[in-house]
């Protein structure tokens, strides 16, 4: 019986393995075509003539910040020269104890001001605006601690303009992310609600004055195989469901909403820790159920540069706070998954985020539980299993490979020695990292101590990313 | 053949693709680095040649015409086109004709090449093209590819070729938006020259329901700012029904100016629709007329929040407003009070309060002011 049970456990796993590699491969390829023709356009298109043109229309930045103070005035310095013709900057001080609202105060000259401040969606209380009177257009929002998604809610509600870009307090923009994201704005500003960004580890390169100088491979192999990550979301995936039509998340650190879209399904959920993918999947519910036409896409030419966990400790809790929200949005969007009602993101990428992320750290986990109880009974097979194993290895190897090639064509990594060392990355990842983030996952769905709080990321900061080549 | 078999030819050629990626991603790094290399390399020898070339004409060194093919040459020729001004530009284009470049871009761009070479093709042409060039550039307004098309329409509005205007504006309400968002801005570039054929395609055009061509051709004209439009925009705004036709109207009327302007303004901002309410209030202030300050007033009641803070701002435009917005603040109306004490921080008006408070100068009408900012945020609904 229990040997019945183990061959079709085995079985089980291996259908599963193969559709989720086909599936991923052909990601991988649907995005190297899109990729293809975004590259001609980046590099012979002039998407920059929008800088000069009065029809661009204009964006509020919004920037959360809670006990900021070391690194907000860089953060929004580096940010108040992005190549856009017309921008605000509201900058939301969400409680913070640390002074951040003095160093504002004290850098930009602002002044406290009143402005008939709407609460489109609830917030915790706001306690003063204030507004610059420098170089650039600046307000910040002075409220009580609410968390990321009530201050991006207050920021949403002050915004004057009709898009709101989200983003964090510790994020170097790319001078030419916002043209490029708002270039898939002006190409239909009827149905065109979200547009997303190519986020990229800022670990180990050259930052100076708040912008990045030049992009080099982290040294520490927990933010490398990080890179490895982003590359293989952001350019072997993203760009292929955005083209579906099916783009499940807007990643939260770069997001351009069109503002009344937001405000019509109550803003970001505050409290959830997948807030960015919780507005994305309400966004497409609320479209789709009032038969609203509209467009979620993703544009890999919009890159910004953030800060990734450099240490186990704290990916883990990175990684144990994204899976519990991916758990909660499950659990919310379950009359989404596989309902053709929803189309493409119904039975295609929401499908795929609920088999292929949701449910693969427990299938992963019960294989090798399988193969630990086949090896105790002495009934394993072991050619098989390191047939298996040898085949999701080189899978895995091609899906990487493939994340390396389309990122070729941006040549951010410009020396063949950081392309090596990513290359042997991909090589050991799958030698104890991977199983390591399937562990943390089994213990966010099965939860304990510390698994239901934020954590602190504990980063380094833009600010302290400042002046000489810091590798981590 | 057993599983055991099976299994082992996929992984075998899963580990034959895999190993290929591998060799071919190291291959592509080392030899995109050389190529970048050398183009470098060559690109800068070919500035230094043009340059000598454009320096002293009559001592030419030449220009080998197979140079032509390289793409680096190319890059050289639009580099320095677009640092050099007066006869320069006429040796350039003689050396341009000389060795055919045009030419040769103007038949990749007729090719079936992919994208990546016919769109460079487009780009040389729209930065290099001259007359000569705009036939075919004409042409490809019409071509299978967007981007192709943006690039033409600019090189047409680069080498200011009237009869484009019309070639452009036939396309104008066929294109998406993207396109046509492009082709505005050519349509600015050509500036005077283009406001008449505009104001002939938007009439013709007004009838259709919900013309996306029509309101931009209409943004186009506020961005041309030819003052003699304006009694056209009126009419427009007159005849139009579509709201965002009408609401582009009353915008571009705000730019164009004018005394004509402000009837048909005034008119608008007694609308039902507060979508046109708050854009006449921002074009009334962008007249500038303080003839109007008792008009636009009336605005800081309205039941709408976007027609209150855009009359606020329009009033702090204009001589006289902050008069009345300091009067605002003393009203009963908490709405009107709060979108004046914004227009009031917005113009400077408070930062002046605070600095004449601060100098011991304050008058009734600053500290009014300031003791009200002062005051904890009302959140309005």
């Amino acid at each position: 019986m229990i040997h019945e049970i183990l061959r079709w456990a085995g079985y089980g796993t291996i259908i599963y393995f193969i559709f989720m590699q086909v599936y991923m491969i052909g990601l991988g390829l649907r995005s190297a075509a899109v990729m293809r023709r975004v590259h001609h356009l980046d590099r012979f298109g002039r998407v920059s003539e929008m800088l000069s043109s009065q029809t661009s229309p204009p964006v509020s930045i919004v920037i959360p910040a809670y006990n900021e103070a070391a690194g907000i005035v860089d953060s929004v310095r580096s940010m108040s020269i992005v190549g856009y013709p017309r921008f605000e900057i509201v900058v939301v001080n969400d409680g913070s104890t640390d002074g951040t609202l003095e160093t504002l105060i004290e850098a930009f000259h602002l002044e406290r001001v009143r402005i008939p401040y709407r609460p489109d969606i609830a917030t915790a209380p706001v306690r003063g605006i204030y507004r610059g009177r420098g170089s650039f257009d600046i307000t910040v929002i002075d409220k009580e601690n609410g968390g990321r998604a009530d201050a991006l809610n207050a920021g949403i509600n002050a915004a004057r303009y009709p898009y709101a870009l989200c983003t964090d307090a510790d994020v170097i923009l790319d001078a030419n992310c916002l043209i490029g994201a708002m270039r898939r704005v002006v190409e239909d500003r009827q149905r065109t609600i979200g547009v997303g960004g190519n986020i990229r580890p800022l670990n180990g390169s050259k930052v100076q004055l708040g912008h990045l100088v030049e992009a080099r491979v982290p040294k520490k192999l927990v933010a490398r195989m990080q890179v490895l990550e982003y590359l293989r979301t952001f350019l072997a995936s993203r760009p292929a469901w955005s083209q579906m039509g099916a783009l499940p998340l807007v990643s939260g650190a770069f997001g351009v909403w069109k503002r009344t879209a937001v405000i019509a399904v109550g803003g970001f959920t505050t409290g959830h820790m997948g807030e960015d993918l919780d507005l994305t999947m309400r966004l497409h519910r609320f479209h789709i159920d009032n038969e609203i036409p509209y467009r979620i896409v993703y544009e890999p030419s919009a890159v910004i540069w953030t800060e990734v966990p450099d240490t186990l400790r704290v990916l883990r809790r990175q990684r144990i706070r994204w899976h519990r929200g991916l758990m909660t949005a499950v659990k919310d969007f379950m009359p989404m998954t596989f309902n053709p009602r929803y189309g493409k993101v119904g039975m295609i990428t929401w499908a795929a985020m609920f088999l292929f992320e949701y449910l693969a750290p427990v299938i992963e986990f019960l294989g090798w539980i399988s193969i630990l109880v086949a090896l105790v009974l002495g009934v394993l097979n072991t050619t098989s299993l390191v047939i298996l194993l040898a085949l999701a290895f080189g899978v895995g190897l091609i899906n990487s490979l493939l994340a390396l090639l389309l990122d070729e064509s941006y040549g951010y990594f410009n020396s063949l020695k950081d392309t090596l060392r990513l290359i042997v990355m991909a090589l050991i990842e799958n030698l104890g990292m991977r199983q390591i983030t399937v562990v943390w996952r089994i213990r966010a769905i099965f939860g304990g101590k510390g698994t239901r709080v934020w954590g602190n990321m504990e980063r380094k900061g833009v600010a302290n990313l400042d002046g000489a080549v810091q590798r981590t | 053949m057993n599983e055991t078999t099976v299994g082992l030819v996929i992984l075998g050629v899963v580990m034959l693709v895999a190993f290929a990626m591998l060799i071919g991603l190291v291959m592509l790094k080392a030899i995109n680095r050389r190529r970048a290399l050398r183009r470098r390399e060559r690109h800068s020898r070919y500035v230094a040649l043009i340059s000598r070339r454009i320096a002293a004409k009559d001592t030419p060194e030449p220009i080998d015409s197979s140079t032509v093919v390289d793409d680096s040459f190319l890059d050289a020729v639009i580099d320095i086109r677009n640092v050099i001004t007066g006869r320069q530009i006429d040796t350039l284009a003689g050396i341009i004709d000389g060795v055919g470049l045009a030419r040769r871009q103007e038949q990749r761009l007729r090719s079936r090449f992919p994208l990546g070479r016919r769109l460079r093709a487009a780009v040389s042409l729209a930065e290099i093209g001259d007359e000569s060039t705009a036939p075919v550039l004409i042409t490809h307004l019409a071509d299978r590819e967007p981007e192709i098309r943006i690039q033409c329409a600019r090189g047409l509005g680069r080498i200011q070729y009237e009869p484009a205007i019309e070639a452009i504006l036939d396309r104008f309400g066929l294109e998406q938006p993207w396109v046509r968002a492009r082709f505005a801005d050519t349509l600015v570039r050509f500036g005077g020259k283009a406001t008449w054929p505009l104001v002939a395609f938007v009439r013709a055009n007004l009838r259709h329901d919900h013309n996306e061509g029509v309101i931009e051709a209409i943004r186009v004209l506020g961005v041309i700012g030819d003052r003699e439009v304006g009694p056209s925009l009126a009419g427009i705004l007159r005849v139009a029904t579509d709201p965002e036709v009408r609401i582009a109207a009353i915008e571009s009327l705000g730019i164009v100016g004018g005394p004509l302007a402000i009837r048909p303004l005034k008119y608008t901002f007694r609308s039902t629709d507060w979508r046109l309410r708050a854009k006449s209030a921002t074009s009334l202030g962008h007249i500038g007329d303080p003839s109007i300050n008792a008009v636009l007033a009336r605005g800081l009641q309205d039941s709408n929040w976007w027609v209150r803070r855009n009359t606020a701002s329009a009033l702090a435009a204009l001589p006289g407003g902050d008069e009345l917005l300091l009067h605002a603040i003393g009203s009963d109306d908490p709405f009107a009070r709060d979108a004046a004490a914004e227009a009031l921080a917005d113009c400077g008006v408070l930062a002046a309060a605070r600095e004449r408070d601060d100098a011991g100068q304050a008058t009734d009408n600053d500290r009014l002011l300031l003791d009200y900012v002062g005051a904890g945020l009302q959140v309005l609904s």
